[in-house]
């Protein structure tokens, strides 16, 4: 039952704070605050009695909730999903501080619709059943698109949130098709990950619903060329949402491909691999790329994200259990980073009014700048492209050593685009950060100490995780070996890097 | 008393922790933080950790001067197979490396404490000295080619930021980015390396690496592939070309962090060459390729100097000249010459700095041009800036002339035309080091160097001491084995010790008639503007890469995201708004009569259930109908 506390308390929360009469915006938030703060204890809780080396899940509940349908409330916490449910309680945490106390157009409405997003992510990572996991992954969709409808910015936001409803509802069609089929095929009685089993469906069937999951997560994490929702999304949707959203929604996608793709249907992964490995590294570079020609900082975040998720497709694909690792290290730790760049993006345009890089300057300048939030920026685009020391890098040498055994070329390809995301990054610190402050605006108002928390904490993470990856390693190390092996049974873990040395031979030649 | 040196030597590892707890510590002291005090405190803090971290390398370094070298690993990372561990080892010679560099920095840093005294910046720049400072000390400790990776990288991160202190500034912004991309690039080719090496060697740790080469199978396409990913990193990081143009931009940086730069810090990536090399040789082209960029550098890069303007960017093409000549000496197995060489170009290279500094400071100009007659104003600069290019060049008996023979002597009976380039790029350097003497020094008053006094104590003492110790160089490189070798070589083959002196003095000299008289005359005017530029423009490289590199990266991104934009999103949209029109039309079904509704349903359900249960339907009484 405890691990149902982390959907429980936030959706309590939400109806709380929803029917409470009068509630002021900064009680609400103090209020959510407080809701969240208790789910990220229960995590954090957790993580203290979690065991590492069992598979199976732990904390686990299993209700019966509509035998005829086979959707069972069942849910557990395994290594694969505690990571990740952690990363999704912290970034509530944040985006709940990063939202306004003043101000704030319909705040019970508001903290509510967060707190059932937060609810609806947390049940979607620690759902054992099939079609209650779908339940969650639409739950989710409902309070995101309100929340972008209502609270996001005024010129665009319907735009915006109609593509991300489209888009998402989409995916969570895709993904219901697969699960069906599938589920069908095989002839289970019901939808409860324990007793299914794909492997003896014909691979043309595990292809076909490959394929479908892989639309239905590839819209969600997003793959190119299914991403178009999410620079406009990520642009227009207020900071605390853009937060949530790349901090921890588009983690579902990630988490799903992990476990339901590769992890339910290894066979068919294995066949398409090389194509996905492709997908990725080009992915890789065209994220970098576009991410080169935006002005507008939050969706130079957003095609940064795309191109970090193409890392995360190579390391999938590659299939060794370095890369797959790997791949579980990059949801935090893209998790994390790319929660700090929309959280200091936001700081910057609620202080300055803009986030146009050609339209800022000389925002490190001590006394009228904003010196703190400029260094923790600079900090956090240096974790994203991959300085050592920090998160970004634990992931990306997880990944790049994993996959380049396999895959030598994507995985440079991998490379050259993390040279490229120094680029970009170079250019967005050199036009906001650097430079002359104009002298002509009156001063920036001051970004009080209290308001850097959740930026200070993100970091001190990502510092963490940087120095002392073990720390983040542990958890789902078992279980992505687990996938390793059984993607390719006839290489044991251990020598899997031994005997793949001699591909390394074999690449980059012309 | 024997026991301080022992417990100096147990904990020898906490060397680089000093500076980098300071470094951190400094940042109380930024704007914003800790007002009451000023920033100086900061400056204070940085110079006393930067002095304990002296003291206890020296101490460290007498106790394990006839020791066994000390071991230590501490493991990063541990999963799915793969165990990276930092290794470090204390050796005589990373020890008494850490020595040069915390002293080296002391100067620095002391130096800094006058030349930035009216700067707000000192938390910053303080901070980041000290991170500079505990990076370049565990690199000199670390044994592992991962973890030197990761520490260039660090390097080139603080680079960029320290590059980047006057921030306000265009050109200072312009260098600070092309400094840490350009030496991102290089990091990154390593960074390839060194992932490629593991499969394949299954270590990083360097004496395993040397000895796995010498059994090493690879086939020469990835050998090759491997070993110039190899080179690439330290040639970023020591401003080689292609990669060299960094260095002339970072000399936007402060002048106190120029000095640790042109010092210690390039030397960094030669030093980490001399580690990988065993890998290297496995490939006769990277080698070969190492070699020429190496020579090409130092010709080359000396032949640029000769024409700058700047007395900070003469220093730097210099330091790119000195660190190719360490890549050719490491490239052809002199890998302790190479070490020596660093060692004694690093030390006459921040006097140098520091001795111009000192003159910039008060004269306000960097411009050489517009200097002159200052010898008997300044006599500590102008001292140490002689005593300085002496160093550099191959003057006996200072230091540069023993690395520099050294190199020649072997060179020349195997690679005579390696030799007689290294003989070229001696006097460049030479030519370039008497022209800046000259346009500072002699000649005549000219209106910015009329008001000139010597500078405060903070920058005229570290200079002193810098000159004392460029001195002595010789007796330092004295206590090694290399120079008693050196030496017999030296009387055995004195032709060519005769030939390394000539080359030398045939630079001064021509660089002396040029430009030590009352009124200079300029050499390279006399071949024409268009001579002159090519060199003075760093043969247009920075044109070219604008040209090429930088627009193609640039109009790539923006044709993406055209593409983006008008393709991938168009078509998205055109979906879109087709499903929001079959809306619009749809939308007249809705007619209000109820009958319409129960069949829409009714029909809806028909569908659904035979869809679903189709695998019922076909098995059942019913089916047998369409059967027949």
């Amino acid at each position: 039952m405890f691990s149902s506390l982390t959907i429980v308390i936030p959706i309590l929360g939400a109806i709380a704070i929803a029917l409470w009469p009068n509630l002021s915006s900064q009680t609400a938030r103090r209020l959510a605050l407080t809701f969240a703060s208790a789910v990220a204890a229960i995590v954090l809780a957790m993580a203290t009695q979690f065991d590492p080396a069992a598979i199976a899940p732990q904390w686990s509940t299993a209700i019966d909730w509509l035998p005829k349908l086979g959707l069972t409330y069942s849910v557990g916490v395994d290594g694969l999903s505690l990571p990740v449910l952690g990363l999704s309680a912290l970034v509530l945490w944040v985006a709940l501080w990063a939202s306004p106390s003043q101000n704030l157009h319909r705040p019970r409405l508001y903290y509510a619709l967060l707190l059932l997003a937060g609810a609806g992510l947390n049940g979607a990572f620690l759902a054992q059943n099939l079609l209650l996991f779908i339940l969650f992954y639409e739950l989710e969709l409902i309070p995101f698109y309100l929340l972008i409808a209502i609270w996001g910015s005024p010129d665009r936001k319907g735009y915006a949130a109609t593509k991300f409803l489209i888009f998402t509802a989409l995916s969570g069609s895709f993904v219901l098709v697969s699960f069906l089929c599938a589920t069908w095929l095989s002839g289970a009685e019901n939808f409860d990950r324990a007793g299914l089993d794909f492997s003896h469906l014909p691979l043309t069937a595990q292809l076909i619903c490959l394929g479908l999951l892989l639309l239905g997560f590839g819209i969600k994490l997003p793959l190119i060329p299914l991403h178009s929702w999410q620079p406009d999304t990520y642009a227009e949707a207020s900071p605390p949402v853009s937060i949530l959203l790349s901090g921890a929604a588009a983690k579902l996608g990630a988490f799903g491909l992990i476990r339901y793709g590769l992890g339910a249907f290894p066979d068919a992964w294995a066949a398409i691999a090389p194509g996905l490995a492709l997908v990725g590294a080009l992915g890789a570079l065209y994220g970098s790329f576009n991410a080169l020609a935006q002005r507008d900082l939050k969706r130079t975040i957003a095609y940064s994200s795309i191109g970090h998720m193409g890392y995360f497709i190579v390391a999938l694909a590659a299939l060794t259990p370095l890369s797959l690792l790997g791949a579980s290290l990059q949801m935090v730790a893209h998790g994390l980073i790319a929660a700090l760049l929309f959280y200091l993006a936001g700081t910057i345009e609620s202080v300055t009014g803009s986030r146009d890089r050609d339209a800022l300057s000389g925002l490190m300048h001590p006394m009228r700048g904003l010196p703190a939030t400029s260094s923790l920026f600079v900090l956090a685009a240096m974790a994203s492209a991959g300085i050592p020391g920090l998160v970004g890098f634990t992931a990306e040498f997880a990944i790049i050593q994993g996959a380049f055994s396999v895959y030598p070329v994507m995985a440079s390809l991998c490379v050259v685009a993390s040279g490229l995301t120094a680029v970009y990054f170079a250019i967005a610190i050199n036009r906001t950060c650097f430079g002359k402050l104009d002298e002509t605006p009156v001063p920036y108002p001051t970004v009080p100490w209290l308001q850097q928390v959740p930026a200070l904490v993100l970091t001190v993470m990502i510092f963490a995780f940087g120095i002392w990856p073990a720390g983040l390693v542990r958890w789902s190390e078992p279980i992505t070996a687990g996938y390793a092996a059984a993607a390719a049974p006839t290489v044991p873990p251990e020598t899997a890097i031994a005997t793949l040395a001699p591909a390394t031979e074999a690449p980059t030649l012309p | 008393m024997e026991q301080i040196f022992e417990v100096a030597l147990q904990w020898v590892w906490i060397v680089p922790l000093y500076t980098l707890v300071a470094g951190v510590l400094a940042l109380l002291w930024s704007p914003g933080a800790i007002e009451k005090t000023g920033p100086r405190p900061s400056g204070y803090l940085s110079l006393l950790a930067t002095l304990l971290a002296f003291s206890h390398s020296v101490l460290a370094l007498v106790a394990l001067w006839d020791q066994p070298v000390r071991h230590l690993s501490i493991t990063w990372f541990q999963a799915a197979g793969v165990h990276v561990t930092l290794d470090l080892t204390a050796s005589a010679i990373a020890v008494a490396a850490m020595a040069v560099i915390t002293g080296t920095n002391a100067l620095a840093q002391v130096f800094a404490i006058g030349y930035l005294e009216m700067d707000w910046g000192w938390a910053r720049f303080f901070s980041l000295l000290g991170l500079f400072e505990a990076g370049t000390c565990v690199l000199m400790l670390c044994d592992s080619a991962f973890f030197s990776y990761v520490l260039l990288e660090l390097l080139t991160l603080a680079t960029y930021l320290l590059v980047g202190f006057w921030f306000a500034q265009p050109l200072v912004v312009t260098g600070a980015r092309d400094a840490f991309l350009t030496k991102r690039v290089g990091d990154l080719a390593l960074l390839l390396g060194i992932i490629a090496l593991l499969p394949v060697a299954g270590t990083w740790n360097f004496e395993e690496l040397a000895l796995w080469a010498t059994t090493a199978d690879l086939t020469p396409w990835a050998a090759t592939l491997l070993g110039l990913a190899l080179v690439a990193g330290p040639a970023g990081k020591c401003a080689q070309l292609p990669l060299h143009l960094w260095l002339d931009e970072a000399m936007e940086a402060p002048l106190p962090a120029t000095i640790l730069r042109n010092a210690v810090v390039v030397q960094a990536g030669a030093w980490v060459l001399v580690k990988l090399q065993p890998v290297i040789n496995l490939s006769p082209i990277a080698v070969t390729v190492e070699a020429s960029i190496g020579i090409a550098t130092a010709v080359g890069c000396a032949a640029i100097a000769i024409a700058q303007v700047d007395v900070k960017r003469v220093l730097s093409y210099l330091t790119s000249s000195a660190m190719g000549i360490a890549f050719v000496q490491i490239a052809t197995g002199q890998g302790t010459t190479a070490l020596a060489g660093l060692f004694a170009f690093g030390m006459a290279m921040g006097l140098l700095v520091m001795a111009s500094g000192s003159v910039v400071w008060n004269c306000i100009t960097q411009d050489l041009r517009q200097m002159g007659g200052l010898w008997g104003r300044r006599p500590v600069p102008g001292l140490g800036f002689a005593v300085g290019a002496a160093g550099v060049i191959a003057l006996p008996p200072l230091g540069g002339f023993w690395t520099t023979f050294a190199a020649v002597d072997h060179l020349w009976p195997s690679e005579a035309g390696l030799a007689i380039a290294l003989l070229v790029a001696d006097a460049l350097a030479a030519i370039a080091l008497a022209r800046a003497l000259g346009l500072m020094f002699f000649g005549q008053i000219k209106p910015m160097t009329e008001r000139a006094p010597e500078v405060s104590w903070t920058m005229t003492l570290p200079t002193a001491i810098a000159l004392g110790f460029v001195l002595h160089v010789p007796l330092l490189l004295g206590l090694t084995d290399w120079f008693a070798e050196t030496w017999a070589a030296a009387l055995a083959h004195w032709p060519v010790a005769i030939a390394v002196v000539v080359s030398s003095l045939a630079g001064l000299a021509i660089g002396g008639i040029g430009y030590w008289g009352a009124q200079p005359k300029p050499l390279l005017a006399g071949l024409g503007a268009p001579v002159r530029d090519f060199f003075a423009r760093d043969f247009y490289t920075p044109d070219l890469y604008r040209l090429t590199v930088v627009n193609g990266v640039g109009a790539l991104g923006r044709a993406l995201a055209w593409f983006d934009r008008f393709i991938i999103d168009g078509i998205a949209n055109a979906m879109g708004a087709a499903a929001l029109m079959g809306g619009q039309g749809l939308r007249y079904n809705t007619s209000g009569r109820a009958q319409f509704y129960a069949l829409s349903i009714l029909s809806s359900l028909l569908l659904f259930g035979v869809l679903v249960g189709w695998p019922v339907v076909a098995e059942s009484p019913l089916a047998l109908n369409f059967s027949f």
